[in-house]
């Protein structure tokens, strides 16, 4: 039962670069992101499927969740 | 093969509009383009994209013969066989043949893609 | 040839009725770029020290940039200068939509509106034609209403821009409208047109754009188009527009709520952007050239109106920062400034700051005009948005100056709680707790917009209340690079939001106007048109320095109520301590004033030197 996480862009930094990761199901967006090191503070959204979801879902099995930073604002 | 929109994807942006007219024309003005973009605001707030569909009515009517198939099947306009009769822009059930009191000819698609490459939400692409 | 401009520079003396076209100055272009720079380079050379902005000499300059109406992403920006009714100081004011192509067009670099119009009139360009025609009928119409009847009298094909009634009764924060939906919102720019009596411009033009190399402009294109299309938060950015960072600013304490007494609304899930989507939005409508629309026009069936909105600062500022939570009241409020031709982050700020001096007894319902100005009154807020932009009842007039002004008048330490730097309104994100930020506001050179350098993330990033000057260098490269694309005429948010490459620019800009730009060298002229702005300050606004980039007390004085950041501030030392490594880092004074070696080494000391 696994998750895909896509850091997008400088998110991508705090987990050595990479593109993807697949993670288990079961904790939430935000204790995933703990668990991989990305500090939950900076991810502006989370896309679960493309649709904007809170840090405290919990991805299904074969949900693709890219997480967003606001680099620059508005 | 023609060119298809989906309205419920357009912007509004017109960028296709000005990767048109550096194609067909070398030039970056997207009143010289073969498409259109029209409005519909304030209200219901969409934009419809008018393209071409290659429904050959052009070459059907046009008097001189001037309207040929390029390699890709799009219907164009021999420019130097153009007698600027208008017929073919009257009769275009999709207003998309187009012309300028500065051009000696009248103007359509001929299917380069230029403008699906442009297309942020992909409202347009080419299909069969 | 001038490549990548169209030519000419449209000069429309209002006073005597005449209008003269001259050549495009190729030295001040290249010195300068065009848009933003274009307008700093004719405040500073054209408008009288000491004009006054309501007057005959002050002038609005309206001018599109080289990369507008070209194809290359976000070419659809144009700048409004003008000295600002609001602050005395610089006013520049960015405005998308389809306005800045269509004035290259028709052939024009720069339009200079100069006196003041005996009668009401709007200015009619159709590529050479240009003429000012009697907008007597038009007087008193909304925005939009306008540019709807204008396009069905001259065609859909006429680009419009309007101004409301705010601008005809010189509010001092009145906007510019365009294209149903769009804003030159900031600093008053809507208020010159307005004492100017030019209620709208109606451009068409046919003309192509001259471009130096255009098999290599083409290829630069199509890849920066190619970029932005496979961004990794393309379908993100598209759906939801900047609406998605109301969450991430309500969580970090960044959503200014109640008149910025914290950063967290209790309400804020009901105004995040799934809501918003979901309820309201209709289409993703884009600026010229854009393929990364954040542009959301919506309908609200509750109240029955369209608008191009909220965005997110009027998510803040007409929403958390006045505790409304509907999404439709809002929309309600955001097409009602709209429609009146009002900014709406200054009016957000106005009516917050009354609502606080309701809320403590300051201002009775007899000076509110009957109206209940409790923080969350919906009605409330619609009603004093329309007494504002008719400067009706006393409190409506006395808002239609600024919470500045407003607060000097009311006084009764209203003043503590007026949040505003340099006189204008700050703009929707909360800085207790975020000192890159609160230094941004501090130090932005039209007053409190976050435009010029947006750094929250860097804050978090770093830490919150740092006070290191790494900060002062982030805000420093920020408001380089942002107002960068406000001179090239084209949107920032391609590179802020979906991180599309800055080494697009230069390339580009070298292949349109057949001069070797590097990126350096952009940047270069960025930070002189940044200096420049700063000492078009210093020679109008006596004795400006330090003092004018105080912070709003609020953030130095009073704790945050609640939510992420409660009980934080940011100490006055640190404000100041910060302002010490920015000057020190810009080569300016220990009092924020340019240097003469800065000055020079930017290519300023000789123009600064003339004073007209």
């Amino acid at each position: 039962m696994s998750v895909t996480l896509i850091p997008v862009g400088m998110l991508k930094e705090y987990v050595g670069g990479q593109a993807r990761l697949e993670l288990a199901t079961g904790p939430t967006v935000r204790e995933m992101l703990e668990a991989v090191g990305i500090p939950p503070t900076l991810v502006a959204g989370v896309l679960c499927n493309d649709l904007l979801v809170s840090k405290t879902y919990h991805p299904q099995d074969g949900d693709t969740v890219k997480v967003v930073a606001v680099i620059g604002g508005g | 093969m023609r060119l298809y929109a989906d309205n419920a994807k357009c912007s509004g942006c017109r960028a296709c509009l000005v990767a048109c007219s550096l194609h067909l024309f070398g030039e970056n003005n997207p009143k010289k383009a073969a498409l259109a973009i029209v409005p519909h605001f304030p209200a219901p707030g969409t934009f419809e994209v008018r393209v071409c569909t290659q429904c050959g009515r052009c070459a059907e009517v046009c008097p001189v013969g001037a309207i040929h198939q390029n390699d890709k099947g799009a219907y164009y306009i021999q420019p130097d066989e153009c007698t600027l009769c208008m017929t073919c822009v009257d009769e275009c059930p999709e207003g998309v043949i187009f012309s300028r009191p500065d051009v000696p000819y009248v103007w359509e698609c001929d299917l380069c893609g230029e403008c699906v490459d442009v297309c942020g939400p992909g409202a347009l692409w080419i299909a069969e | 040839m001038l490549y990548g401009y169209a030519g000419q520079i449209l000069r429309v003396d209002l006073t005597r009725g005449v209008i003269t076209k001259e050549p495009t100055p190729e030295r001040v272009m290249r010195n300068f770029l065009g848009a933003r720079g274009l307008g700093a380079y004719l405040l500073w050379t054209e408008v009288p020290h000491g004009a006054d902005p309501l007057g005959p000499q002050n002038k609005l300059f309206i001018s599109p940039g080289p990369l507008s109406g070209t194809l290359f992403p976000g070419a659809g920006k144009m700048d409004f200068t003008t000295k600002s009714p609001l602050t005395g100081g610089y006013a520049g004011a960015s405005m998308g939509g389809m306005l800045t192509a269509e004035i290259k067009y028709a052939g024009y670099d720069s339009i200079i509106l100069e006196g003041i119009s005996p009668r009401p009139v709007y200015l009619y360009i159709d590529d050479d034609t240009v003429e000012l025609r009697d907008a007597t009928p038009y007087w008193g119409m909304g925005s939009f209403a306008l540019e709807k009847r204008l396009k069905d009298e001259l065609g859909e094909e006429f680009q419009i821009a309007t101004i409301g009634p705010a601008g005809e009764n010189l509010v001092k924060y009145a906007c510019i409208n365009h294209d149903y939906g769009r804003q030159a919102g900031r600093g008053g720019v809507g208020t010159v047109m307005g004492v100017k009596k030019v209620k709208a411009i109606a451009v068409r033009g046919s003309k192509g754009i001259p471009i130096a190399d255009m098999d290599e402009f083409t290829r630069v294109a199509k890849a920066a188009y190619r970029a932005c299309k496979e961004a990794d938060g393309y379908e993100a950015w598209t759906r939801y527009g900047t609406m998605m960072v109301t969450s991430w600013c309500d969580e970090n304490g960044a959503l200014p709520t109640r008149n910025f007494r914290s950063g967290s609304f209790e309400q804020g899930a009901n105004i995040y952007a799934p809501v918003f989507r979901e309820k309201i939005v209709v289409t993703d409508k884009g600026c010229f050239g854009c393929p990364t629309p954040c542009g959301k026009y919506a309908h609200s069936k509750k109240h029955n109106i369209y608008v191009e909105g909220p965005e997110y600062e009027t998510n803040g500022m007409l929403g958390s920062d006045l505790a409304l939570g509907d999404i439709e009241d809002i929309a309600r409020a955001n097409q009602l400034c709209d429609e009146l031709g009002l900014d709406t982050i200054s009016t957000g700020g106005c009516i917050a700051w009354a609502m606080e001096c309701y809320e403590k007894g300051i201002l009775n319902q007899e000076q509110t005009g009957g109206l209940d100005l409790r923080f969350g009154n919906a009605q409330a807020v619609f009603a004093l948005i329309e007494r504002i932009a008719h400067r009706e009842g006393w409190l409506g007039n006395l808002l239609a100056e600024g919470v500045k002004q407003a607060a000097a008048q009311v006084g009764q330490g209203s003043e503590k709680w007026a949040i505003h730097v340099k006189g204008m309104e700050q703009s929707a994100y909360d800085t207790h707790s975020a000192t890159s930020m609160l230094l941004a506001y501090m130090t932005a050179d039209v007053g409190a917009h976050h435009n010029r350098a947006w750094a929250i993330t860097y804050d978090l990033a770093v830490g919150r209340d740092k006070v290191v000057p790494e900060k002062a260098a982030k805000v420093i490269e920020l408001q380089h690079i942002r107002p960068l694309m406000d001179t090239l005429g084209c949107c920032r948010l391609q590179w802020v939001e979906l991180g599309m490459s800055l080494d697009f620019y230069a390339p580009a800009m070298t292949a349109l106007t057949g001069v070797t730009y590097s990126w350096q060298d952009l940047l270069h002229i960025s930070e002189r048109i940044w200096n420049l702005t700063r000492m078009y300050w210093v020679r109008e606004v006596a004795g400006f320095g330090r003092v004018w980039d105080a912070p709003p007390p609020r953030f130095v004085e009073e704790p945050a109520v609640g939510g992420v950041t409660d009980g934080k501030l940011t100490s006055p030392e640190a404000a100041q301590q910060m302002l010490d490594y920015y000057y020190q880092q810009r080569g300016w004074d220990a009092n924020g004033i340019p240097t003469s070696e800065t000055l020079q080494r930017l290519g300023l000391a000789e123009l600064v030197r003339v004073m007209p």
